[in-house]
């Protein structure tokens, strides 16, 4: 025990000099924090180019750090929320949109110059109100038609021709792309007349040419030429093996091509023959934009910074590392560029795509074209339908996105309720002092001393946030009200509570749980008694078994999404060359993709459940079993009548907390069925909150959301303790009586 | 026959539950930088470390690893501490709205965390407990604590009051009984709470996003996910680091699974 005594005195100290090294470089250096969401390869250029810059300016330290773009989405906009953030924020031109709607950027008008700003793409330059947001570095972003040249010599030209030419295709797959992304979809729906937005960024969803789009994509998908269900990560790897000959893949991807060694040629996606239009991809710029929360003092560092990272020079090096298309035009004239094929393809190819729309209304018009685009190609919509469905539902997100609830009296009503229940937890936690006090004479402070620390400190994890959930629940916090929100009244749990969504989605998410625990404990008690006998290898297989548990569960989702793929999914290959089945596509119908989610949530949850089984068996005395045997029971009536009743004080939390777990796990629902696919029909509520907070910036209905499910699991969990500690205790007394007779 | 069929059993529930493991660490010895791919077989084809050569030497991760160490060994001493002490007072002394407390611990679990993100990034800015392992520190202490006082308390109401009433006779105050008395005898549930506490530290990731932003102050479960990008991610690179992330969790588990057993003993919440 001394030993452990000054292990902890050890790592105490280190852990002061440790965070205090970090923390005290009071260095008079100007720090600048970029944080981007370059792609892995893209990274080490940057890194060159900021040690370079540092270099330069030895006064400044530039710290870059990189977030996934959705993230860097959310934290951005938290960290202003929370008055901080980064000072530069580096990526693509659509989130300027929402973050200018927020007001969380700063113009950058001052930090450019004029003379400079003629050489630059004017799709680079991201305008709102003539001020300037975003200075992009590249333009591109686009999607085409990449081919293996090994395979293919030219590219089909029109839509016919690749048609003839994918039914006459022998070597494997003729093409491929990720099907259920509708952002490889959109290109096409120019190709049939109209856009899907128009220029104000309001859905056209309901055209004509979305329609024949549809028909299109689900007949193109039908085609024998082309695999049955594909990811992202599916039609990667069927184009690096070789085994498909086109790929619909955007500009991004080149680079990992070449390196792989392939022999690659891009070109525009087809021409439509039945319009002779060209489709259109979306362009757009990745570059950088200031906060609006940055210190005075820092501006002159960020100019300089800025100047540097979008000089010509910068930009070359990226072009000449990592293939992009520079956004400044005497870039483009540079050797570099000129003389690249695959950059002097980009050039070609952004000539026929429309510039993306920043508006933030897009979110909810790719996120209802998504529920209807999965619908066609799952066969559960006609295009007609879908295409009608998809612009109300895309009007009528865009509506509640844009919404701001006023404050009502209802508001009152909250903030005198709210004193109230104030005033009277702090009467109970008055009274339950004063009882505290009391209870010092029976049992003395020692008890109290113990439990104070831990108490304290979940209390103060817990109950900031849980406040302020609390209280935004009330408030009118979306899009639109970033910065100003109110306190409005109880809007949001009337929204919700009126909504059938919502009920189906806490249907399923009953079922969702209750199913998964069964099996957890099924699974668990199982395999505890199996593990329990004495058998060779016990330790073994005891450790195997608990190896689902040991490992983060984000990285197994990730790899059990990988083996239901109906592709190169291992599941499907036993399937078909074990049982002769055919393949199960797992995402494409939402009863399958709900399945592959709760196959893999079994997976995580049983070895908890065993576990702790052991452990109750050890518990259990011996003499109980002798005599149960002695008196000539079946395993079955053992089991019934003795193991089961007495594991249950062990099971009871075990199950309860099994419970919360599962109700809220949103790792393996939203990373198994990637965000709802197909069609969003694969959500359970946490998934659902998680979905309306971030993507559709709905955090006060989101927070209400989480209050609902607060109190349903708080409910739950005190119901089933009462009822189980009853039944327990009579059935507990029975059957021990009962088998010592 | 029914030791046959149990072992057969349990073989197969062996596979199930080791697939998804020795599939990240066929990923992670490719070269070719795909995750799905036909010619994945049961047996990895050539074996190249290039991948974890590369993790080493080309990335921060050996600092990432430190820090998760660091953090992991910080979190789950403290988080002994704080739960052994609740643990003790709830297990054997009639204190004040016993029961309460047992629920609103389980309560903390039920607010779905995703919400809590926005609030603790206010806050923590508020308190200049960003960048900072304190912050961390006190959150994953915190939150592992619900699962490890029920756990402790169960396992100490089990053990018999006499030993300590003895001892309190023969002259130990009550700091003594519980040092010198009670965790001797407590080993196995100690080693199961520290080995919850040790692996939600090490595996989180939701939470150190918010709190460490700084690349030199990050964790493993960062590092791991910066290989990854919408589009693009390396996935050779993400096995390799996975397998590493993985490793200790899983040894941990090897080394502790003696005491396991017989440390889990999550039992009667009577009050």
């Amino acid at each position: 025990m001394r030993f452990l005594t000054s292990l902890i005195v050890i790592l105490t100290t280190l852990l002061v000099l440790f965070s205090n090294l970090a923390l005290s470089e009071d260095s008079p250096k100007i720090h600048l924090r970029l944080w981007h969401q370059l792609m892995y390869s893209h990274r080490t250029v940057q890194a060159d180019l900021i040690k370079e810059f540092e270099k330069q300016n030895p006064d400044i330290v530039v710290e870059s750090s990189y977030w996934e773009t959705e993230e860097l989405r959310s934290k951005f906009q938290a960290s202003a929320l929370g008055g901080i953030g980064p000072e530069l924020i580096y990526g693509p031109s659509d989130q300027v949109g929402p973050f200018y709607t927020m007001n969380l950027l700063r113009p950058l008008n001052d930090l450019i110059d004029e003379e400079s700003l003629k050489d630059f793409d004017p799709i680079s330059v991201i305008r709102k109100d003539k001020s300037i947001f975003l200075m992009g570095d590249t333009t591109g972003n686009f999607l085409c038609l990449v081919y293996n040249k090994k395979l293919l010599a030219q590219a089909p030209s029109s839509t016919d021709e690749m048609m003839k030419q994918g039914q006459e295709w022998k070597k494997g797959y003729y093409l491929v792309w990720p099907m259920q992304e509708p952002f490889f979809f959109v290109p096409w729906v120019a190709g049939f007349g109209t856009p899907f937005v128009d220029q104000n960024a309001s859905p056209l969803l309901n055209s004509s040419s979305m329609k024949s789009a549809m028909t299109f994509i689900r007949d193109l998908r039908r085609s024998s030429f082309v695999p049955k269900e594909a990811d992202y990560e599916t039609a990667n790897a069927l184009f690096k093996d070789g085994k498909v000959a086109i790929i619909l893949n955007g500009d991004w991807s080149w680079g990992d091509y070449k390196k792989a060694g392939l022999d690659i040629g891009v070109a525009p996606f087809p021409k439509i023959s039945a319009t002779g239009l060209w489709p259109s991809p979306l362009v757009s710029t990745l570059g950088y934009s200031v906060n609006k929360n940055i210190e005075e003092a820092k501006l002159p560092a960020t100019k300089k910074l800025l100047q540097f990272l979008l000089s010509k020079e910068s930009q070359l090096s990226f072009a000449k590392e990592v293939g992009i298309l520079p956004s400044r035009i005497s870039a483009r004239q540079d050797p570099i560029v000129k003389e690249d094929p695959l950059l002097k393809a980009a050039a070609e190819i952004m000539k026929l795509g429309q510039p993306m729309p920043i508006e933030p209304e897009l979110r909810a018009i790719w996120d209802s074209l998504r529920t209807h685009y999965q619908a066609v190609l799952a066969d559960q919509e006609s295009p007609e339908k879908a295409s009608e469905s998809a612009q109300l539902d895309a009007l009528e997100q865009i509506h509640v996105m844009n919404n701001v609830e006023e404050v009502s009296w209802q508001s009152y009503v909250i903030k005198v309720l709210g004193l109230l229940v104030g005033l009277a937890l702090t009467w109970l936690g008055w009274q339950w002092l004063k009882l505290i006090k009391i209870s010092f004479g029976e049992i003395g402070k020692f008890p109290y001393l113990l439990l104070t620390p831990a108490m304290l400190a979940v209390f103060v994890v817990v109950i900031f946030p849980f406040c302020f959930n609390f209280y935004i629940s009330f408030s009118n916090l979306s899009l639109r009200t970033f910065q100003n929100y109110q306190l409005t009244g109880w809007q949001n749990y009337i929204q919700i509570l009126e909504n059938p969504t919502f009920y189906f989605v806490f249907g399923k998410t009953i079922i969702w749980t209750f199913t998964n625990v069964f099996f957890h404990v099924f699974l668990g008690v199982f395999l505890a008694l199996l593990i329990n006998q004495s058998l060779p290898a016990k330790p073994f297989f005891r450790v195997l078994l608990i190896i689902p548990w040991a490992v983060p569960q984000y990285i197994t989702a990730l790899t059990w999404r990988g083996m239901f793929n109906s592709q190169f999914g291992l599941i499907n290959k036993v399937v078909h060359d074990l049982l002769h089945g055919p393949a199960i596509e797992w995402f494409s119908s939402p009863l399958k993709a709900f399945s592959a989610c709760f196959l893999t949530n079994v997976w995580l949850g049983f070895p908890f459940m065993m576990m702790v089984t052991l452990g109750g068996l050890q518990s259990i005395p011996k003499e109980l079993f002798e005599a149960a045997k002695v008196d000539g029971a079946s395993t079955w009536q053992t089991f019934r009548r003795i193991t089961w009743p007495l594991l249950q004080p062990v099971l009871r939390p075990a199950v309860v907390l099994g419970c919360i777990w599962t109700f809220n796990n949103l790792n393996v629902v939203w990373l198994v069925s990637n965000g709802g696919e197909p069609a969003d029909q694969t959500h359970i509520l946490v998934s659902y909150v998680y979905k309306s907070a971030f993507n559709l910036y709905r955090y006060s209905s989101s927070a209400a959301l989480s209050m609902i499910i607060f109190c349903v699991l708080l409910a739950w969990t005190i119901f089933y303790l009462r009822l189980q500690e009853k039944v327990s205790q009579e059935s507990t007394s029975d059957s021990v009586e009962g088998s010592h007779k | 026959m029914k030791k046959f069929f149990s072992l057969l059993v349990l073989l197969i529930f062996s596979i199930y539950s080791t697939f998804p493991i020795w599939h990240i660490f066929n990923v992670s010895l490719r070269s070719d930088n795909s995750f799905q791919n036909d010619s994945l077989h049961f047996w990895p084809d050539s074996l190249s470390w290039k991948n974890y050569e590369i993790v080493f030497t080309k990335t921060l991760f050996p600092t990432w690893l430190f820090n998760s160490v660091m953090i992991s060994v910080m979190v789950t001493i403290l988080g002994l501490i704080l739960s052994i002490t609740a643990a003790y007072a709830l297990s054997r002394f009639s204190v004040q709205g016993k029961k309460g407390i047992l629920t609103f611990l389980l309560a903390t679990q039920m607010f779905p965390a995703t919400m809590l993100l926005l609030p603790f990034y206010i806050l923590l800015s508020q308190f200049h407990l960003l960048n900072n392992f304190w912050g961390l520190l006190i959150i994953y202490s915190s939150s592992a604590l619900p699962f490890c006082v029920w756990q402790l308390k169960s396992y100490f109401d089990t053990l018999p009051f006499e030993i300590e009433d003895a001892a309190r006779v023969d002259g130990c105050n009550r700091w003594q009984v519980l040092w010198k008395i009670v965790l001797p005898i407590s080993k196995p549930a100690i080693a199961i709470t520290a080995l919850f506490q040790l692996t939600t530290a090490w595996s989180e990731y939701a939470m150190a996003s918010v709190v460490l932003q700084d690349p030199q102050m990050q964790t493993l479960p960062l590092g791991l996910k910066s290989f990854q990008s919408s589009l693009a991610t390396e996935w050779g690179l993400y096995a390799a680091a996975a397998v590493i992330v993985s490793l200790p969790a899983t040894l941990a588990f090897i080394l502790l699974s003696r005491y396991l057993i017989s440390g889990l003993t999550l039992g009667s919440v009577k009050g």
